[in-house]
């Protein structure tokens, strides 16, 4: 214990770490209320910037740009009802309304607090959850890694709202850009068409910037005439009467934060909105109707979405498995610095874990003083407009990518997928579930691989295992059940069950 | 989604073309080491081009099957297509990142993004100059230091000057 807390508190008395922690929250604040910058476009650019870095420095920093990120998409959504950040959505449908009503500053001061609270929540689980989760994940054998991993790529695919036939077409995808390269048992030539060049196979980290970057940008492009309403801001540090008031219903949509962040592949844009859901159904006497600026309309996904975050690191540290699209870029982050995330980490590196702890809990509390102080420079700076600030990432796009190898090539790789993935998202196939497949990629061939020879290669003793092992039947369960509830007889279903 | 949506100009063909790489994808897979094991280097690939394959088979008939969404009156699907999906200022910036990307080593980190930064601030429609040339040089300058020195990264310094300055 006395260790665990020794590595807890590392980058609370490394004045570096902390730096880079109060940096990392200051500039997630801001990525994440700019609209046009997300949260994964910019640990995918950083990845590649700090992968020079020691570890802990780098793992600070993404963790102050992930907090502050989450909580940063709020401000915009409420000062000008676009959410920097998916994970925002929900926030607007009240913010906006209530900043309309001249309460702008009360709206952030609340959302502050709450997404802090909500923060605490998601670290308090992190921490006593994800210990529990890796002792069990120890039991997981290949068979049941290949379905979580199948599962969390569904899961991205689905729960975005999406399609999931596209979502499993994106995620297939991801797979086969993994695969690129020599394979790593056999050291057979894989999808390289006779280039040296393919044989070291293709960076994610490139594929990471085009898909979130590159083709965002691009995406961007169609919404460039639109303004938001600029607000006034005043008093937005919140009455402890407020405070109190509100605390049980953050308490309760932090837990709906966790649970669903902690799923593989679902993050704090679904834990947000099932919150705010939750509160639409749960609240009798809101403050106001919802939709027309009820506190409660932002006080629960703000709580829920930055909840998420701990709940994501659960899988993400302890499986290896992203809990979302941040979370599978940040396990790309952990490969480049010679981890390997999953159950063994938590064993053979305790101390990172508690570091991670450590970490989010310091951007946790520099998230409620950059929170509540500099809103009237803020309110400027996210109002740049949209023909500067989209050309200026496409420069640290570029650098992101240059900087990987020193190479250009990367920069022609991100490129591709930048126009890819621009396709890709017009005609609503997700890429998120890419680079999940990506990420996951060598996970699942491994795993599979590994079942299949335990089975003598037998398809039918390999099939029958999925049945015959507990474990692997729940996990199979819930798999099918995620494919089937996205079919139109289970939506028949339902709706005939509402409706009766 | 299940819902019936409109299908958008040029969804059909890019449908039709992932499916086509798919097949091409799989036939690849296939010559990996063909179906000689279930555990040979293919195996996994061929899989997952064999799902993308069925999933970009789905995706046409829906695309084929969805109305096609309404465009203005009297306009052809491929005007339609420039409208809504390639429009020309996405056409342009894109020349314009492509122009950019290529020619970086050639011209350099600092002059090649002066230029982009530049050029895409016109084109994007930020038509006060002298804010964008101040506003592209200030930033630039801040990105140089700040990735020279704190993030160590080494940015070309271009091949074009290299001869001049020599």
């Amino acid at each position: 214990m006395s260790e665990a807390l020794q590595f807890f508190f590392i980058s609370w008395t490394d004045p570096k770490l902390i730096a880079l922690a109060a940096a990392g929250t200051f500039a997630g604040i801001y990525i994440g209320a700019i609209p046009g910058l997300s949260v994964t476009m910019a640990v995918s650019i950083l990845i590649s910037f700090t992968f020079k870095w020691h570890v802990n420095e780098a793992l600070v920093l993404i963790a102050g740009i992930y907090l502050g990120g989450v909580y940063g998409g709020s401000r915009s959504a409420i000062l000008l009802n676009i959410p920097g950040a998916p994970a925002a959505i929900a926030t607007g449908l009240d913010g906006y309304p209530l900043a309309r009503r001249g309460e702008a500053g009360t709206a952030i001061g609340l959302t502050t607090v709450m997404s802090v609270i909500g923060g605490f929540v998601g670290i308090f689980a992190l921490a006593v959850g994800a210990p529990l989760v890796a002792a069990f994940a120890l039991k997981f054998g290949p068979r049941d890694y290949l379905m979580l991993a199948i599962w969390g790529i569904l899961l991205v695919g689905s729960l975005s709202g999406g399609s999931l036939v596209k979502g499993i077409f994106s995620g297939a995808l991801g797979v086969i850009i993994a695969s690129v390269g020599l394979d790593p048992l056999t050291a057979e030539k894989r999808f390289t068409f006779g280039s040296v060049g393919l044989t070291a196979g293709i960076s994610y980290i490139a594929a990471m910037i085009g898909f979130f970057g590159v083709s965002e940008i691009l995406a961007q492009l169609h919404e460039l005439h639109i303004k938001g309403v600029k607000q006034n801001v005043d008093k937005i540090i919140p009455s402890w009467a407020m405070v109190k008031k509100y605390l049980p219903l953050s308490m309760r949509t932090s837990a709906i934060g966790v649970g669903v962040g902690a799923l593989p592949g679902a993050g704090g844009d679904i834990a947000a909105l099932m919150a705010y859901d939750h509160a639409r159904r749960t609240v009798k006497n809101p403050s106001r109707p919802f939709g027309e600026g009820a506190y409660e309309g932002i006080v629960a996904p703000e709580s829920a979405n930055n909840a998420a975050v701990g709940g994501a690191y659960v899988p993400m540290l302890t499986l290896g498995i992203p809990g979302d699209a941040v979370t599978a870029v940040i396990i790309g982050a952990l490969y480049i610095h010679g981890l390997k995330p999953g159950p063994m980490l938590m064993i053979e590196t305790p101390h990172l874990f508690w570091f991670t702890v450590g970490s989010l809990v310091l951007a946790n509390l520099f998230l409620l003083l950059f929170g509540l102080t500099g809103i009237k420079i803020f309110a400027k700076v996210v109002e740049t407009p949209k023909p500067i600030l989209l050309p200026l990432i496409l420069v640290l796009s570029a650098v992101g990518a240059y900087a990987i190898n020193n190479s250009a090539d990367d920069v022609y790789w991100m490129l591709a997928f930048g126009v890819f993935g621009y396709f890709l998202k017009m005609y609503g196939f997700q890429v998120g579930p890419v680079i999940l497949g990506m990420i996951l990629g060598p996970l699942m061939d491994r795993s599979y691989r590994q079942a299949m020879l335990s089975a003598n290669e037998d398809v039918l003793v390999f099939a029958s295992e999925f049945f015959t092992s507990p474990l692997s039947a729940v996990i199979l369960a819930a798999l099918t059940f995620t494919i089937f509830s996205q079919t139109g007889w289970y939506r028949r279903w339902r709706a005939a069950r509402g409706a009766g | 989604m299940a819902s019936p949506r409109e299908r958008l100009p040029g969804e059909l063909v890019f449908s039709c073309l992932m499916l086509m790489m798919s097949a091409f994808l799989l036939w690849t897979a296939y010559m990996i080491s063909g179906l000689k094991s279930a555990t040979s280097a293919g195996s996994f690939p061929m899989a997952a081009a064999a799902t993308m394959l069925v999933c970009s088979l789905i995706a046409v008939a829906q695309a084929a099957r969805a109305p096609l969404a309404a465009g203005e009156p009297g306009e052809s699907l491929v005007r339609q297509f420039f409208r809504r999906i390639a429009p020309p200022v996405l056409l342009w910036t894109t020349l314009a990142i492509v122009v950019y990307m290529l020619t970086l080593e050639w011209l350099g980190f600092v002059v090649g993004s002066y230029l982009f930064l530049i050029v895409a601030m016109w084109i994007l429609g930020g038509r006060r100059i002298v804010l964008n040339l101040v506003v592209s040089a200030l930033v630039l300058a801040a990105i140089y230091v700040v990735f020279q020195t704190a993030f160590s990264v080494v940015l070309p310094a271009g091949s074009l000057w290299q001869g001049v300055f020599k």
